[in-house]
């Protein structure tokens, strides 16, 4: 019988497992990585870093005085400018984007900010952004070109976009603070940083994709490198560099409230912690909601730079501009002044106040439910999660060898009947169940993670995966990073299940979508903290909590690419399988299903990438585990801890990441695209 | 008459102050900087400052930054004083900078704050002997919840403050487990709901803060904390623990960039002399957070009513 990769894989996996659990007992070391083996990489960091920081910190302080003029420019005109005209302008513009409807949605967005109470601070975010923004674009041009015009640099320059995104911003805040001194200057680079790969990823994308006739033309027509590149191929590329200024502006914005955490600009980020603080929950979802609105209006607008447009005609953005003045002379009331939504505020906090006094029992009793059932057996196994309290009964050792001999009956009938895969399956599981993930075994973890990677991408992604796994494991951080994996892991495969079948449910029925758009857009827009809020009025302090913030944030993906997946499948595909016979439900899963599976892969790759991102932010809630180091670090300016804990995530993240690419592109390449 | 009587008056100040002289101004045309960090009573207390250098002739900003990344940017001088600092809530960093010399304390503030374990009114009927400290021996089981079984749950100081409430229930030898908060948002939210659902909650928890009378917390009566309660196992209740006590009454200071003297003079003395009680900072707090005035009315409708308790120290530094 010969073995497939993926079962050869399982099958190290397994032995490894069993060979820890007997042996266990004899070597502790098996169990807990040994203190004595780490390094102290926090302090190493420290000095190190320190003394580079050191270094260039006169440098950094002169960009930041330099930046610090635009940023101030900008501020000063939008904060003095009279709201009628910022609203006109914004109207103006909208116009002459998109016609009528942008106009409206310009008018009513800005609309929306001004009766909120919140125009001064949000016009210094607007600022922010509108300085952060060209510098991330200028920053994402530049490495796209480069990493295009030299090949040589490909390799190393995704890995550093990926580093870019996946390292958690509070983790590098502490260092920009000594680099840039203190001010709105650090919100700025961090969100240019945030902000960037992005951009960069769709100039290479453009690029490569500009068509190769008009290459040859740009060529013999003669011009330089320079010109031809300039002149020819990036507007050529514009519609795919236009999808990169979009997904830059929208990473910016989202980016610029989490900067907020260090002060130095009274924004509405910094209203939406003050408000966080009181626990003012209808205050502060009436400031995340003015983001929501910005976010909404910024992405709808720069969109339209992406697609083929109309022209619309300029007289008639002045025409609008011109009103907005007259109405500047006019209208003379002070924004600060405007807080017409108060009110919706407080009835939206009593309300909620209310819910909770009249549902606490069963809002308990759904968190413990879940707690007892769900995440504690995964966080500690089963042998400590079952207790009389929890289950109504105390586990016996008797019970571990009665549920690991089912499980070897299940895995050898599985075998029997050929599905040797889904047999190896079962018993990792079972396994893992059991033993909770916070307490697995780490040779057990390192080799199945390897044998893993094995399977998805051959010795280069196991020469990876090893490498970074045993960066962790000495750098001491192992059992925060598992507490991590345990919590991210419990939240990706609810996203998947859940999100999936939601983005069935919408990619069959058009209701459905038109329920489930607008919630993935506002989920999508809404900063992150604000997640927290209800959330935590309702189930209080803890994993739970922590779980399901993660969860609404990173379920989006997963609908939208199941159902893009499943609605992009080639019509001459389907209309083959109709003729052949099949019905709506044998057409979904003989052949819209295997079709979507590499845009599903790429929906749960997003969807690991956005839990991840989200527990770093959960931990103000509350969790364990790197999160909590990273917040604990950029609490105490702690620069190691800092960044050795920010690391550690972004390698979860990565390995992640990388594993399941490797499984897509090998979907990819079995249906030949 | 009235200038002599205010002369007089100045005059009793500054020997109450311990025979301050008047200062140099200094660069009066420069803004002061001064930090507002994310709490109410801080921005009262800043602002009350912040009008006392306005009143003795200084320009005065207030920039916003956290509490706890404040300190780089007092060093580095971009702000310039921070006047309500928690000893019980103060990042290791502001030691390093001390013993750099880039910023040094002025003083303390005369706040005088108290940190304990605390609950809101209705959970003594749920614990039955509370305030005592001893009950809560018997009736950990009712505080327990799914992640602390068979412990009861004390909700803590957010994981970057330290952990005192972990603290004393090891050093009480209680069957409690401390669940690290996270934020100070999630402290009140956890108030909150128990107010509202009317279920069990023991937390760590200080005052002055709003919420005190706002959801009606207690302390936990507990062993005053001497200084041997920390050093010696032998003192106690516990006789094999430390930290078998109340928390040690926590000091609230105020502290500045090493240049401050040197630039404002004048300035550096007024705040050094600045002194704000619980009894003038807990009203202003209520009105703003609890009635929703802006900090500016209040502190200005203040400062007009008790110009006796500040004018003193402004005029000592300046005239």
């Amino acid at each position: 019988m010969t073995l497939t990769r993926g079962t050869k894989a399982a099958l190290i996996a397994v032995i490894v497992g069993v060979m820890c659990l007997v042996l266990q007992p004899y070597f502790a070391w098996l169990g807990k990585w040994p203190a004595a083996w780490t390094f102290p990489v926090n302090e190493w960091l420290s000095s190190g870093v320190g003394a580079i920081l050191d270094l260039f910190k006169p440098v950094a302080r002169g960009l930041s005085w330099l930046l610090a003029f635009p940023m101030d420019g900008a501020s000063w005109v939008l904060g003095n400018t009279p709201w009628p005209i910022v609203i006109a302008a914004t109207a103006a513009l909208g116009w002459r984007l998109g016609g009528w409807k942008m106009a409206l949605l310009g008018l009513f967005g800005l609309s929306f900010v001004l009766i909120s109470g919140y125009w001064a601070q949000s016009m210094r975010t607007l600022a922010l952004v509108f300085v952060s923004v060209p510098l991330a674009l200028l920053m994402g041009l530049a490495i796209g070109v480069l990493a295009f015009e030299v090949p040589r640099f490909r390799g190393a320059v995704n890995a550093t976009l990926d580093v870019m995104q996946t390292v958690p911003t509070f983790a590098y805040l502490t260092p920009l603070l000594f680099l840039f001194g203190f001010g709105p200057v650090v919100g700025l680079i961090a969100s240019a940083i945030y902000a960037a790969p992005p951009m960069a990823r769709n100039v290479l994308l453009g690029l490569e994709r500009v068509e190769h006739d008009i290459r040859e033309a740009a060529i013999m027509s003669g011009g330089t490198r320079r010109q031809q590149l300039l002149l020819v191929e990036i507007p050529a590329a514009g519609n795919q560099i236009m999808v990169g200024v979009n997904q830059s502006l929208m990473a910016a914005l989202s980016m610029v409230i989490i900067a907020a955490v260090i002060g130095g600009f009274d924004d509405i980020g910094w209203e939406v912690l003050l408000t966080m603080r009181k626990a003012w929950f209808g205050q502060a979802f009436l400031a995340g909601s003015v983001i929501v609105v910005f976010a909404i209006v910024i992405d709808r607008m720069s969109a339209t730079l992406a697609t083929q447009r109309q022209h619309y005609d300029a007289k008639i953005g002045w025409i609008i501009l011109a009103i907005g003045a007259i109405l500047a002379f006019v209208v003379r009331i002070d924004p600060a002044e405007i807080a017409l939504l108060d009110g919706v505020a407080d009835v939206v906090d009593t309300s909620v106040g209310a819910f909770t006094a009249a549902n606490g029992a069963a809002l308990d009793s759904v968190k413990n439910n879940a707690m007892f059932y769900g995440l504690l057996p995964l966080r500690i196994g089963l042998d400590q999660a079952v207790l009389p309290f929890t289950w109504g009964f105390q586990w016996q050792p008797s019970y571990s060898l009665w549920f690991f001999a089912a499980a070897v009956a299940l895995a050898g009938l599985c075998a029997a009947r050929g599905r040797m895969l889904t047999g190896l399956t079962i018993l990792l599981c079972a396994g893992i169940l059991e033993t909770g993930i916070a307490d697995l075994p780490w040779p057990f973890v390192l080799v199945g993670v390897c044998a893993v990677g094995w399977a998805s991408g051959g010795w280069p992604l196991v020469r990876l995966c090893a490498i970074l796994l045993g960066l962790i494991l000495l750098s001491g951080l192992w059992e925060r990073a598992l507490l991590s994996l345990y919590l991210s892991g419990a939240a990706v495969f609810a996203c998947a299940i859940v999100g999936g079948l939601l983005g069935f449910w919408a990619a069959v029925s058009k209701t459905a979508w038109v329920i489930l758009r607008p919630m993935c857009d506002l989920l999508q827009t809404i900063p992150l903290f604000v997640f927290l809020i209800p959330v935590l009025m309702f189930f209080q302090i803890g994993e739970f909590s922590a779980f399901l913030a993660i969860c609404l944030y990173a379920i989006v993906p997963m609908i939208r690419y199941t159902r893009h997946g499943l609605t992009t499948t080639p019509d001459d595909l389907i209309e083959a399988a109709k003729s052949s016979g099949a019905n709506t439900w044998q057409t979904m899963r003989e052949v819209r299903a295997p079709y979507a599976a590499p845009s599903i892969l790429l929906g749960l790759n997003q969807t690991i990438l956005y839990a991840f991102a989200m527990l770093v932010i959960a931990a103000l809630i509350g969790t364990t585990g790197l999160g909590q180091s990273i917040y604990l670090a950029l609490g105490q300016a702690d620069i190691g801890l800092g960044l050795s804990a920010g690391a550690a995530m972004a390698i979860l993240a990565l390995i992640a990441d990388r594993l399941v690419q490797g499984f897509a592109e090998e979907r990819r390449k079995a249906l030949g695209l | 008459m009235k200038t002599s009587l205010k002369l007089g008056l100045s005059a009793i100040a500054m020997m109450a102050a311990g025979a301050v002289s008047a200062a140099e101004m200094g660069a009066t045309d420069e803004p002061i900087k001064l930090a507002l960090n994310e709490w109410t009573g801080q921005h009262v207390t800043t602002h009350v400052a912040g009008e006392m250098l306005k009143a003795a002739g200084y320009k005065v900003e207030y920039v916003t930054a956290g509490m706890m990344n404040q300190f780089q940017a007092i060093a580095d001088g971009d702000i310039h004083a921070t006047l309500e600092i928690w000893s019980s809530n103060v990042s290791d960093e502001y030691a390093k900078k001390i013993e750099e010399g880039t910023v040094v304390e002025i003083g303390d503030l005369g706040l005088d704050a108290k940190e304990g374990i605390a609950y809101p009114a209705h959970v003594a009927d749920l614990c039955p002997g509370l305030p005592a400290w001893e009950a809560l021996k018997a009736c950990a089981i009712n505080f327990a919840t799914a992640e602390t079984i068979p412990n009861g749950r004390l909700v803590d100081y957010p994981a970057d403050w330290g952990t005192p409430g972990a603290d004393r229930m090891t050093g009480l030898a209680l069957p409690f487990k401390a669940v690290p908060a996270g934020s100070e948002g999630a402290l009140i939210a956890e108030l909150r709901a128990s107010t509202e659902k009317k279920s069990p909650l023991l937390i760590t928890f200080w005052q002055p803060h709003w919420a005190m009378s706002a959801y009606d917390v207690k302390f936990v009566e507990l062993p005053a904390g001497e200084d041997a309660c920390f050093s010696d196992p032998a003192w106690g209740p516990n006789p094999d623990a430390i930290n078998d006590c109340d928390f040690s009454p926590s000091r609230i200071f105020k502290a500045g960039w090493s240049g401050l003297a040197d630039k404002w003079p004048a300035a550096a003395e007024i705040l050094e002399g600045y002194q704000l009680s619980v009894e003038a900072q807990q009203p202003m707090m209520g009105a703003v957070d609890v009635d929703g005035q802006a900090v500016e009315t209040v502190v200005a409708e203040w400062m007009a009513a008790n110009e006796a308790s500040w004018k003193p120290v402004v005029e000592a530094a300046t005239k």
